[in-house]
């Protein structure tokens, strides 16, 4: 089946850094690891990538987003609140939830709210869908759901009618480009090994999403010590250029 | 309440300029004046700097009204194109101090070209220092002729570094036109008070 444009346009749009979300001010562990001198090179850069997606970013949040497009898809509020509650217990680290919420409460802001504004609803199921985000982005903004990134991500994803693998290969996809593009900023990486390091996580990419779009809620978990302990280091860490 | 419903100062310039040192002399003014007052640091590099700025402020500001803000190393992006985690850390402020008048937003030392987004400062200063050449006005970086206010500062220093005022008040006039430009030392407070003024009528009274 092929993506509909609009969809399209909307994966590009939430894969995209000029998405202003704060992206660009998260690194999730990875200042620490520089900072520790445990990121030397491309192939470790490439192996904690591929580590994060296998132990974070699959069993995780690939998780939340899919359950949460899904809850999104049916209507059903109380099922996203779940997912979202769920994910706020298994992110450990203060810095990663912190991350997270706030990039999820701007992107209620910019996609939910803020483009709902106007226009009045098409037809009935158009009033159910904009009902349902003003719902979610209500809910988000007084506080009484944590707001992740990717569980808003998956009700944005199903508002403009992105299939579910697609949403979450979009944001393993950019969840890889935002560390990579950490990584230059805070190593000394050139542009073209970059690249290498972003083609040969494709696969990764590819396989994680596949495995966990169709998880249950309930699977929903990270295992990723280390990360984690870098995570929480970093709160006090002798240079901070990140806010995780 | 939310960002939209506060003053917000944005203090931008390059590393070194006397960004910090003019937010020193304009916080205990404001607060003189009967003013809440917030204060958003970007781009401090530890928690240590952190503490040091709540300290410098803990007679005049509440602990929690003073922030560091991360910027990933791109501080005009914090700034300019996705001010989104400023406008988070005001919306705390705001969250928890509801009669909150005004933030002061510094950015993190940058290059000319870095101004502000309208939707975080509604009043925009641009700090230069003498010291970084006589030449800069002319660059005509956007920093420099879009702000609100110009403060050309370190005026102490002209002499050292071979820098004529003259030149660089010739050049800025040039520059800027009409738009206001104030000559500063932050370290013994000249200019501080005119740049107060700025601020007071633009933008609290505004």
């Amino acid at each position: 089946m092929e993506t509909e444009p609009g969809a399209f346009l909307t994966a590009l749009r939430l894969g995209d850094s000029f998405l202003p979300v704060g992206g660009y001010t998260a690194s999730y562990g990875l200042e620490q690891y520089i900072n520790e001198d445990r990121i030397e090179d491309g192939d470790d850069l490439r192996a904690l990538l591929a580590a994060y997606l296998r132990r974070v970013v699959g069993p995780c949040e690939t998780v939340a987003l899919a359950n949460a497009h899904a809850a999104a898809r049916a209507g059903d509020l109380d099922r996203l609140l779940a997912v979202d509650e769920r994910l706020h217990a298994v992110t450990m680290p203060r810095e990663f939830r912190e991350s997270s919420t706030k990039a999820g409460a701007k992107l209620c802001e910019v996609l939910l709210a803020g483009e709902l504004e106007g226009g009045e609803p098409d037809d009935e199921a158009d009033a159910d869908r904009e009902g349902f985000a003003t719902a979610v982005a209500d809910a988000v903004d007084r506080d009484e759901t944590p707001g992740h990134y990717p569980v808003v991500f998956g009700v944005v994803a199903a508002d403009r009618g992105l299939p579910r693998l697609e949403a979450c290969l979009t944001h393993a996809y950019s969840f890889v480009t935002g560390l990579l593009g950490a990584a230059q900023r805070l190593g000394r990486f050139g542009h073209t090994e970059i690249q290498t390091v972003l083609a040969d996580l494709e696969p990764v990419i590819e396989a994680v999403c596949e495995r966990h779009v169709d998880d249950d809620v309930a699977a929903m978990t990270s295992f990723a010590p280390l990360a984690e302990i870098m995570g929480m280091r970093h709160e006090r860490a002798g240079r901070r250029l990140f806010m995780s | 309440m939310g960002y939209r419903d506060v003053a917000k100062v944005g203090i931008g310039g390059p590393v070194g300029s006397g960004k910090t040192a003019l937010v020193r002399r304009l916080v205990p003014a404001l607060v003189e004046d009967g003013n809440e007052v917030g204060v958003i640091a970007n781009d401090i590099m530890t928690q240590e700097d952190a503490d040091v700025f709540r300290e410098s402020f803990a007679d005049l500001v509440p602990a929690d009204l003073v922030e560091g803000v991360e910027t990933g190393a791109c501080p005009h992006t914090g700034i300019r194109e996705d001010p989104s985690m400023n406008l988070a850390a005001i919306d705390e402020f705001t969250e928890r101090h509801p009669d909150l008048d005004v933030v002061i937003v510094e950015s993190g030392g940058d290059n000319l070209a870095a101004t502000f987004n309208p939707e975080l400062a509604d009043y925009f200063l641009f700090v230069i220092s003498v010291a970084e050449g006589e030449d800069i006005p002319r660059k005509r970086g956007p920093g420099v002729t879009q702000a609100d206010l110009l403060v050309i500062n370190k005026t102490d220093l002209a002499p050292h570094v071979d820098a004529d005022l003259d030149v660089i008040e010739r050049d800025t006039t040039e520059v800027r036109g009409d738009d206001p430009f104030v000559f500063t030392n932050c370290k013994d407070g000249s200019g501080v008070g005119e740049v107060i003024s700025h601020v007071d009528r633009e933008v609290l009274f505004a």
